[in-house]
């Protein structure tokens, strides 16, 4: 019995592996949303928390990055055509500094708040794998999708719509 | 050597080789053939002489050894089956900050968020959370949870802030990291030098397009490499940078200490070192029948003991 629990279960070792954190936010939906209180380009500051009960739409970019750039026109007109409707849009600057932020919100028109995540906390919590991620807080504070890209108008509302709706 | 006594020998050096499987877990000889034979002879030869104790005319002293022997042979077959069928020991590197599902527990880890000051004390933690359960902190200390133990090891990190010739942070990418957007470098590649190994790391500026690579020394190999006596000694972990333009230009090399500003390709860099824990999980024996085995193997042992002293003194005092 000895004989064949050494040579019949033996399975030559047990090779060690690695789990690395990582995935992409798609693997968010359902989980908590994740809040750091940070700067907001023109004083004060902000927070994901700050915003429980509403839909939030957490779009992380940078100036380098020029998807963001082309994603911003888009957004632009959701919040303003969505802000009415309780819909909150928060973009949040990934590393940089609050004056090439404000500089860039200044230059393309932004008016939707624009945040200062120096240490990215953000975009690490929310596990982007690139820049824009987009993720979106539903009114119970937990995350309903996370996309890696940028993103069309059409898409976005496609996004918020059923959830604005949604009483 | 007696029959009884072998038995009792190769009780205690199983009891030992399972419970260093519960106190310094995840060791890779636990799954090789030589420790699993040790163990697998250790059982045949207990319960040999436990059987043969049961059934022999040493009456209630021999069901006292059986006992004892029958408690050890419980803690050996734990061990052996851990070793044998026991989950592969399983590293959770998670980038700070974020949370990670571990299958092997049935649980998600959340590794803490990490700042210039977390990384050098070395201090972030680990908290795993499961379902009908409260928060549990990991530590270094292995916990047992199911037929696992979890634990946390240290491992080189890095903290590092990128700056212009303004002042202006710059965003910080890992472009072959799942810790994409993280400014927390934990060291997951390395490189040989001279035989030894080093851990080495990419981060890349693309507002400045540069790429730079960071390979970490620790305080004991700095001082190794030191050739002049009268050199200061090294304080603290340092780290060679080397920067290269997105093209593969080389853009400088320099020495950097930790927390200290160097300028390198056009960038002022910081890199605060120290260390940041990942999770390890690992098969071990269940702790509930490790402490049953030891109470009975204690428990029979003294009472034979007590029982033979007792029967010795009686035949004693029996007037000749």
């Amino acid at each position: 019995m000895l004989g064949m629990l050494v040579t019949g279960c033996y399975s030559g070792g047990g090779p060690k592996h690695s789990v690395d954190g990582g995935g992409g936010p798609a693997m968010l939906t359902g989980a908590p949303a994740v809040s750091y209180t940070i700067p907001r380009v023109g004083g004060g500051t902000d927070s994901v928390a700050a915003h429980r009960g509403s839909i939030v739409l957490l779009n992380f970019w940078a100036t380098w990055c020029p998807p963001c750039k082309e994603e911003m026109p888009a957004l632009e007109s959701l919040y303003r055509s969505e802000r009415s409707r309780g819909l909150v849009v928060l973009g949040i600057d990934q590393g940089e500094s609050s004056a090439t932020a404000g500089k860039f919100a200044t230059e393309h028109g932004v008016t939707f708040p624009i945040l200062v995540d120096a240490d990215q906390q953000y975009a690490s919590s929310y596990v982007s794998i690139g820049l824009p991620t987009t993720v979106i807080i539903g009114r119970d504070g937990h995350v309903v999708r996370g996309i890696d890209g940028a993103q069309t108008l059409p898409q976005f509302r496609a996004l918020v719509g059923p959830l604005l709706a949604a009483k | 050597m007696s029959a009884r006594s072998t038995a009792f020998a190769f009780a205690v050096l199983a009891i030992a080789l399972t419970l260093t499987q519960d106190v310094f877990p995840a060791r890779d000889w636990y799954h090789s053939w030589q420790y699993t034979t040790i163990v697998a002879i250790a059982i045949g030869v207990m319960f040999v002489h436990a059987f043969r104790s049961w059934r022999g005319k040493a009456g209630a002293n021999g069901k006292r050894v059986a006992l004892a022997l029958a408690g050890a042979i419980a803690i050996a077959i734990a061990g052996l089956l851990s070793g044998l069928i026991g989950p592969d020991t399983v590293t959770v590197v998670g980038t700070p900050g974020t949370v990670t599902p571990v299958a092997e527990l049935g649980a998600a880890a959340f590794f803490a968020a990490a700042d210039p000051q977390t990384i050098p004390r070395g201090d972030a933690t680990v908290t795993l959370r499961r379902r009908g359960a409260g928060p549990l902190e990991i530590g270094p200390r292995p916990v047992p949870i199911g037929l696992s133990v979890a634990f946390t090891q240290s491992r080189p990190a890095a903290y590092v802030v990128v700056r212009n010739d303004r002042g202006d942070r710059l965003t910080i990418t890992q472009p072959n990291s799942p810790s994409f957007l993280s400014p927390v470098i934990l060291f997951r590649q390395s490189q040989e030098i001279h035989d030894r190994t080093f851990p080495l790391d990419t981060v890349a500026v693309p507002g400045a397009q540069r790429v730079i690579r960071i390979l970490y020394f620790s305080q004991a190999d700095l001082a190794a490499f030191r050739r002049d006596p009268d050199a200061p000694a090294p304080t603290g972990p340092g780290a060679v940078l080397s920067a290269t333009d997105d093209a593969g230009g080389q853009r400088g090399i320099t020495m950097a200490q930790s927390g200290t500003e160097v300028t390198i390709g056009g960038l002022h860099v910081t890199v605060t070192l120290g260390t940041y824990p990942v999770l390890q999980v690992a098969a071990a024996p269940q702790p509930y029948v490790l402490a049953g085995g030891l109470v009975l193997f204690l428990g029979a042992l003294a009472w034979w003991l007590t029982g033979s002293r007792s029967g010795a003194a009686a035949a004693e005092s029996v007037p000749a």
